[in-house]
């Protein structure tokens, strides 16, 4: 008992320095800029009502402003009514500090889009990843063709190349085409997984023929078994091969930060984030915290729910 | 085709049929394979000779100039430094952590699986966002880190040397020192990764065999350390060899923590200037493009000598 007391006294302490950067940017979406400085409040900060600065800056009243109130407030001096508005503003632009911090994430930078671009991104990815490995993983698992070994080793041959490391090169290709700053070219890099082709070979090798040979005699076609009778058989490993291509994309940095100068319609949410980052005056801290929180949150609740399939999909390249 | 006989014609051109499909299957993976991934390293290779730049309609043939340039000037020096650093503290330790965290959760039963999830967070979280999430950490003066470590001024634990001199002085700034940048930048690298190696050495686990443990001890085996050293150590040899490439590989491309704490320059000094960055750097931002393609060809001699190593490792079925 006490050996085992050891053991979770070590692995608490690991789990304490995991969690803490995902504890503080939580806790700092919460907290109002003041707490975030001073370093109080706890967790959830108190939520008091704060003033957002910018907000009643942007309703300082001018002349005009000050000419229109003047009928409701019939017996005042000019600056008396001026004064009047800017306290209707403060009053106005109130809020708690985690309102003030979520609200300022989706306002000041169109986070939606970003979200959007990225499941577009991530989405479109997995699709061609997919139609394109299938047909030729089930070829070069199930058909007799000259030149099957070649391919077959040229893709274990690819398998050897990581994306990123010829990034300069398919930036140069892509710019030659006029593709930098498309949707294009956050997809087609990844566009083949000869990963992808090898996994699902290998599991098309474990289907028995005799599956494939009665398709044939109610006269399917191989395309038709492709997608009618291999994809149904392969819905497990593709669900782990979808986790893992997901999970990557949506994270990745690097490419879209190569291929993406400037136009901010086509940024992804990790390309957001540091964006309002570059932006941010410091004082920043509670809405970035906040962009950061939304950005990991879908691929964390995702996995705390379907933990053992993420860690299956994630783990995939470990198979062999 | 089992049922068909060999030799009627018939048979032959259905043969021919399948040879026709399965090409027409392969075709689009086997074209953006070669397009996707074999050109652009022979685009690579070509480039790192010239000094081509985007936007030039023409270009020189430098002969070797570009690899003389990487292997004398000092900034190259410190990119082969930098990145060596972090490869060779990030890879032992993340392993290392990988390994002991399976080992403790592994012995626990059921209850273990809380770490395992915990743990393996940060494998799932966009490290961009992390990165972000650390650098409010280690901030100088707000940063949970140097709070933390204030606390300790003025109790027992001031008798260590490195608190001693920060209580006195000031604690570390961090990103901002040359002499611990590359530090953290390691420490954020296992931070993220040895969930994965953790997760991976769990599976190694359930593989060896109750049997073993039992003749182990039948032989005199009596402590953990021999149990572990003349069974686990040796059956996990397999789970080793692809951890320890997987991990090489993936820190051999550090990228965004680097680019997100300074995205200029390469860290205080350029003591973070690792080759992924070097990459993004003169290829991408300055259009250097020849050196650009001289560090992406070293970059892929490296990465694929430690995969054409590890290949062997498997093929020799190593059990050390």
């Amino acid at each position: 008992m006490t050996r085992d007391l050891w053991k979770h006294l070590i692995l608490i302490l690991g789990a304490l320095v995991v969690i803490a950067p995902f504890y503080m940017m939580v806790s700092y979406s919460f907290k109002s800029p003041g707490e975030i400085d001073r370093g109080e409040g706890g967790f959830f900060g108190r939520q008091e009502m704060m003033v957002d600065e910018r907000c009643v800056k942007l309703r300082d009243p001018d002349r005009e402003d000050v000419a229109a109130a003047a009928p409701r407030f019939p017996t005042q001096t000019d600056s008396q009514i001026r004064d009047a508005l800017v306290a209707e503003a403060v009053a106005d632009c109130q809020m708690r500090p985690i309102v003030f911090n979520y609200s300022k994430a989706f306002t000041e930078a169109p986070l939606l889009r970003y979200l959007l671009n990225g499941v577009i991104v991530t989405a479109s990815i997995f699709l061609i990843q997919i139609v394109v490995a299938l047909p030729a993983a089930y070829a070069l698992a199930k058909l007799r063709f000259l030149g099957r070994e070649a391919v077959f080793s040229l893709v274990l041959f690819c398998l050897l190349i990581p994306v990123h490391a010829i990034a300069l090169p398919l930036y140069i290709m892509l710019a030659k085409v006029g593709l930098t700053n498309t949707y294009a070219a956050l997809v087609v890099p990844w566009t083949i997984s000869v990963f992808g082709i090898f996994l699902m070979r290998q599991f098309f090798m474990t289907v028995p023929d005799d599956l494939i040979d009665a398709a044939r005699m109610d006269g399917m076609g191989e395309f038709a078994i492709v997608w009618r009778v291999m994809l149904p058989t392969a819905i497990p490993a593709l669900l782990a091969f979808a986790i893992f291509s997901v999970v990557a994309h949506w994270n990745d940095y690097f490419w879209p930060r190569i291929v993406v100068t400037g136009n901010r319609d086509l940024f992804t949410p990790p390309l957001g984030l540091r964006a309002f980052k570059g932006d941010g005056d410091g004082s920043f801290f509670g809405p970035m915290m906040a962009t950061a929180t939304v950005i990991v949150t879908p691929l964390i609740v995702a996995f705390l729910v379907a933990q053992r399939r993420f860690i299956e999909g994630i783990t995939l390249s470990g198979m062999k | 085709m089992a049922i068909a006989e060999p030799h009627t014609p018939v048979i032959v051109s259905a043969e021919t049929a399948q040879r026709r499909t399965a090409w027409w299957l392969t075709a689009p993976a086997l074209g953006l394979m070669v397009l996707i991934l074999l050109v652009p390293v022979v685009i690579a290779g070509l480039l790192s000779f010239t000094d081509y730049s985007l936007g030039n309609d023409t270009f020189n043939w430098v002969g070797a100039k570009n690899y003389d340039r990487l292997f004398s000037r000092s900034t190259y020096e410190k990119m082969f430094v930098a990145t060596f650093i972090y490869v060779v503290t990030v890879v032992p330790v993340s392993v290392g952590l990988g390994l002991g965290a399976a080992l403790l959760i592994n012995s626990m039963g059921r209850i273990g699986d809380i770490y395992k999830t915990i743990y393996f967070l940060p494998v799932m979280a966009t490290l961009l966002a992390m990165a972000i999430a650390w650098e409010f950490m280690l901030h100088p003066s707000i940063g949970m880190v140097n709070r933390t470590l204030e606390m300790s001024c003025g109790t027992i634990l001031e008798i260590i040397p490195f608190l001693k001199n920060g209580c006195a002085d000031r604690f570390p700034l961090w990103l901002g020192d040359k002499d611990y940048a590359i530090w953290v930048i390691c420490f954020i690298g296992v931070w993220q990764g040895f969930g994965f190696n953790m997760v991976l050495y769990l599976a190694g686990l359930t593989g060896v065999h109750r049997e073993l443990y039992h003749a182990a001890e039948m032989d005199g085996a009596k402590s953990g350390w021999e149990r572990f050293r003349l069974v686990t150590w040796p059956a996990l040899g397999p789970t080793t060899v692809f951890v320890v490439t997987i991990s090489c590989i993936r820190a051999f491309q550090v990228f965004d923590t680097i680019e997100a704490f300074w995205p200029q320059g390469g860290g205080p000094n350029k003591s973070t200037y690792v080759m992924m960055f070097a990459i993004f750097e003169k290829g991408v931002q300055q259009n250097l493009i020849g050196i650009g393609s001289a560090i992406t060809v070293l970059f892929l001699i490296f990465v694929m000598f430690l995969t054409l190593i590890q290949r062997w490792l498997v093929e020799r079925k190593v059990h050390y």
